[in-house]
């Protein structure tokens, strides 16, 4: 799995949640809170992205994200730690 | 003070139409929302047979709703797009209502809107649809379901989608809720808390589990007409069996009526009075003795005798115990005049609604006065008491002019509410 790859389930999760958000506008300096996702929406955008993934993250490292780069990097990592 | 309380808008989502106008005419018409389940065949509970919301699509739905402004509508799919059933079909018919109380041209301060929800455990059918996800992967529970479990999730939803800022809560009542929120509306406005209240009644989305305890303590029917799924819902009929689960969420405009006239606001009703009284038991036994105080007290309270009374919409929900009760109850309160008040039962055609049920009947109550006939009482072949106006298997002009709705709820919650057409004495 790619960060690109990781990128698209999110950005896809994103769309989901937030049907009327362009795609263009998904982009990895982005804030989830920025592009309009409030606490619940930024934890359902989180958990089906993690499910897609199937990854198991506690939720305490989501404290350190930033914004959706930050996510890519965490779910990369969690990714190869697996594998 | 006693504020004079009006019915401005009814809106409903229900089995036999999604909206007032096709509901209006399933009644007419004497159409029938039950069918066989869609899961039924797929399912080991021996619940068969309901009245379901069938190609359920809240986006056509919203779309399909009249006269609403686009932000209204653009809000309600922001916040009701992903919602559970049940929450969506209170969004649909609060809307509904909303608009046909012209509300969005002429609204009051949001601070004097209150919203009311009727029902408790609604969301039964999500939960157990989530339950089964959770056992394998607990991690993955959707958050959103810590906003979902609260039935006030459809009071929050209702409130940010119109903007709502005075009171709201939800109320239960078993059965009775619908007729619970009417009532405790009522008392707001009269307690001037709001101008206008929403009363919501939610579909009431069982799960497999309470279908089947409702047949393990023997309350559902549907068992002799088995594979005949219209006839098995038979309010007051020498066979009925019991009651025929059924799904619909229906929302009133209730309103200050002095408030309603300054805005020049439609009114459809009034809203005479209505009580609650408990039984003082646990049970599922229907009461006679708190079945007519419930009457008696809503007659009271509304000011009128029981020979003004015209219709009554029973709560006869084709259970033997509660259909015989409810109509000894019916000749205690209004002895020979029985003979000229029509009854009629919603639940024949709509199945019982449980949570909504007091809701859905006030709004069927309502276009039956506004458009005088009384619709008909399905499968009521040979009644099982006699000396009642019953209305028969098709529907019939009538004047009615003042109306009563019953319905009563597991645990000895007996509620009645009074209706009279568009305005009566100053």
């Amino acid at each position: 799995m790619t960060k690109d790859q990781i990128f698209e389930v999110i950005k896809k999760n994103v769309l989901y949640v937030l049907p009327d958000l362009p795609a263009e506008a998904i982009r990895v300096e982005e804030s989830l809170k920025d592009l309009g996702a409030n606490s619940v929406d930024r934890m359902d955008i989180v958990m089906e992205s993690m499910e897609a993934l199937q990854l198991k993250i506690p939720l305490t490292h989501l404290a350190q994200v930033k914004n959706i780069q930050g996510l890519v990097d965490l779910f990369y990592e969690a990714c190869h730690v697996r594998v | 003070m006693n504020t004079r309380v009006v019915v401005t808008g009814v809106g409903v989502v229900s089995s036999v139409g999604t909206n007032a106008d096709k509901f209006t005419q399933a009644l007419r018409d004497g159409k029938s929302g039950i069918g066989f389940l869609q899961n039924a065949q797929n399912s080991a509970v021996p619940v068969r047979i309901g009245a379901e919301i069938r190609s359920f699509q809240f986006e056509a739905l919203l779309q399909s709703l009249p006269s609403l402004p686009p932000e209204v509508v653009a809000k309600a799919r922001q916040c009701a797009r992903r919602a559970p059933f049940s929450v969506q079909c209170s969004v649909l018919s609060a809307l509904e209502a909303w608009a046909r109380a012209e509300l969005h041209d002429r609204r009051p301060v949001p601070e004097r809107i209150g919203v009311i929800v009727a029902g408790s455990n609604i969301g039964q059918n999500y939960q157990y649809t989530l339950n089964a996800k959770f056992q394998q992967a607990p991690e993955y529970l959707t958050p959103s379901y810590a906003l979902h479990v609260f039935d006030t999730d459809h009071v929050a939803t209702i409130s940010e989608v119109l903007s709502v800022r005075g009171e709201g809560f939800t109320v239960g009542g078993a059965s009775a809720s619908g007729n619970v929120g009417i009532i405790k509306g009522y008392q707001l406005l009269q307690a001037d808390v709001v101008d206008v209240c929403l009363v919501v009644g939610a579909v009431a989305d069982l799960s497999p589990m309470e279908l089947q305890a409702f047949y393990n303590i023997g309350a559902t029917g549907g068992r002799a007409f088995d594979s005949e799924p219209e006839k098995a819902c038979r309010p007051f009929d020498t066979q009925h069996e019991g009651f025929i689960y059924g799904q619909a969420s229906a929302c009133l405009v209730l309103e200050a009526a002095g408030f309603a006239q300054r805005r020049e606001a439609p009114i459809l009703a009034e809203l005479l009075g209505g009580a609650i009284v408990l039984d003082g038991n646990r049970s599922s036994d229907p009461n006679e003795e708190g079945e007519a105080r419930a009457m008696q007290k809503a007659l009271q309270k509304a000011g009128e005798a029981a020979e003004a009374v015209d219709y009554i919409n029973a709560h006869g929900t084709s259970t033997p115990a509660g259909d015989i009760a409810e109509l000894r109850a019916i000749r205690r309160v209004f002895q020979e005049h029985t003979a000229r008040i029509w009854i009629n039962s919603t639940k024949g055609l709509v199945g019982h609604c449980l949570y909504s049920a007091g809701v859905v009947e006030a709004a069927a109550t309502i276009v039956q006065l506004c458009e005088g006939f009384v619709h008909p009482n399905a499968n009521l072949q040979e009644p099982c008491d006699t000396g009642f106006r019953f209305a028969g298997l098709s529907a019939c002009p009538a004047g009615s002019r003042i109306a009563l709705s019953n319905s009563f709820g597991f645990g000895g919650i007996n509620t009645s509410i009074v209706l009279a057409r568009g305005v009566t004495h100053e």
